[in-house]
């Protein structure tokens, strides 16, 4: 009897010692499952194009793709030069600039563009290369993406030969040419909202008397994402200008300097970037806008602009290579 | 001696319970979209997904990040605005084989899997045909099932709508080995 108790005694244990390996069974299958462990993923689409208004953001092109990009800049919509007489700045276009981009590599991105150009520096053609060096991991092990970009941009227009103090009184080809050079330093802070920093050095081979050749700005830019496909976008440039050099120049041309600030909705559309904004800044250029902008908002100098962006893919051959398997 | 014998059944018992796991972290889980304006596929070849052969029960995970596409951009939309990989990084499946498997009997063997599908944040149900081939004691999976877009609460804007199928095609396969 007592042999029979222990029996049954040991019965249950053990029943109840399955039962808890069969509950293990069930986690250790989710346990399993927790093992695999990832990698620093990168993140992606800080902002959704190559450029927030004014200014650049971090993003380049994808490898074998091809951005055809037109912007334009309207004229001011109110103050002297605006209001229904100019139709709110819409008889003018103070610069339009049409521009093509091709990813090298995910990291390299070449560029070429054309632009009319907004003071009496015109006819712009602009080499570029935008070269991505860091790029923001999901687990913040680089908590920042950086970015670089250069650019030459080479004025067409005619020499001024009968003003020698004229800012187009080239005497040679070397002056024609300016120089960018931009380090985007921008982080992704959730979903919805990332931010941009810019120092910028623009360097100018001619400019009028006191004007600065070598002039350091700083840009900064954020995109707010409200719907799926629709964003806010800002950016604002401040150039770093000699006081007493800029009230000469001020002078001189009896205008004022201003800093160019941008505030656009940015919609995109699978392939699309559309961008409507206004600004004060005239041109598109970086060598103009950062060094030229001289019409304010607060004088109703602001204007609408747009850019339309389409990207291109061409790298067709990894679908080839999965279609074979 | 009829205690021993008794504890060896027990011991029989309990033990595949927690020994007759076998996993993957390189299952392949790839979708086609075919509309006659774009046919657009993208492949993961690092599906997790582990099996108790006992039980037949099965989870299934994929991560959507790394799912490849022909497209790098389009990749970047799948993530950025149809899947929404920031808010939902993974897509998966937990559910039940129709039968356990037998490890010992080489052979294909056709059944049903029965459980829920999460994708994109949404939870539904899902039941698919699947092919386990059991050989020398490794258990390799292929199935095709079909997804809605609209269950899952993808949106897909109106103006790429046509380029997009409503209903996605989805393959996996994947081969399970013992759990080390």
């Amino acid at each position: 009897m007592k042999k029979n108790t222990n029996k049954l005694r040991l019965c249950i244990s053990l029943l109840a010692i399955m039962i808890s390996f069969n509950g293990y069974g069930q986690d250790a299958l989710e346990k399993a499952m927790a093992t695999s462990g990832g990698k620093s993923e990168k993140v992606i689409a800080t902002f959704k194009a190559t450029k927030l208004i004014n200014g650049h953001t971090n993003e380049t092109l994808y490898k074998h793709e091809l951005d055809f990009k037109v912007d334009h800049r309207f004229g001011d919509i109110a103050g002297s030069n605006g209001g229904i007489k100019k139709f709110f700045g819409l008889d003018n276009s103070t610069d339009v600039r049409i521009g093509f981009e091709y990813g090298v590599t995910d990291k390299l991105t070449i560029g070429l563009a054309r632009a009319k150009g907004a003071t009496a520096v015109q006819q712009l053609y602009e080499g570029s290369l935008k070269y991505r060096l860091l790029e923001q991991t999901v687990d913040d092990k680089v908590p920042l993406a950086v970015t670089l970009f250069g650019s030459n941009t080479i004025a067409a227009v005619e020499a001024n030969k009968d003003d020698p103090t004229a800012a187009t009184s080239y005497r040679n080809f070397r002056e024609r040419m300016n120089w960018v050079a931009q380090i985007i330093l921008a982080r992704k802070f959730s979903s919805n909202l990332s931010f941009s920093l810019t120092p910028s050095y623009v360097h100018r081979n001619l400019t009028t008397f006191r004007d600065p050749n070598d002039l350091f700005a700083i840009g900064a830019g954020g995109r707010l994402k409200f719907t799926k496909r629709m964003a806010l976008v800002v950016d604002y440039f401040l150039p770093f200008r000699n006081k007493a050099d800029k009230e000469y120049v001020e002078a001189q041309r009896a205008t004022k300097f201003y800093n160019p600030l941008g505030v656009g909705l940015e919609m995109e559309t699978g392939g699309h970037v559309f961008h409507i904004n206004f600004t004060n800044a005239t041109a598109i250029q970086e060598m103009q806008f950062i060094p030229e902008t001289t019409s304010s908002w607060l004088k109703g100098q602001y204007r609408w602009g747009f850019s339309i962006s389409r990207r291109f893919s061409f790298d067709r051959k990894k679908a080839k290579s999965e279609g074979k398997e | 001696m009829k205690k021993l014998l008794f504890l060896a059944v027990m011991g029989l018992f309990c033990l595949p319970a927690f020994s007759q796991i076998l996993s993957t972290n390189k299952a392949q889980v790839s979708f086609y979209s075919k509309t006659p304006l774009e046919d657009i596929e993208a492949k993961s070849i690092t599906g997790n997904s582990v099996i108790d052969v006992k039980t037949g029960k099965i989870i299934f995970r994929v991560n959507n990040r790394s799912f490849e596409f022909p497209k790098k951009l389009m990749q970047e939309h799948f993530n950025e605005n149809y899947m929404e990989s920031d808010k939902y990084p993974t897509s998966e499946f937990k559910g039940t084989l129709s039968a356990p498997i037998n490890l010992a009997k080489d052979g294909l063997i056709k059944m049903d899997v029965d459980g829920m599908l999460t994708v994109h944040g949404v939870t539904k149900p899902c039941k698919a045909k699947v092919d386990i081939l059991v050989s020398k004691g490794t258990v390799s999976a292929t199935s095709t099932f079909k997804i809605k877009i609209a269950d899952h609460k993808i949106d897909i804007p109106t103006i790429v709508f046509k380029k997009i199928a409503e209903e996605i095609e989805v393959r996996i396969q994947a081969t399970y080995l013992e759990k080390k």
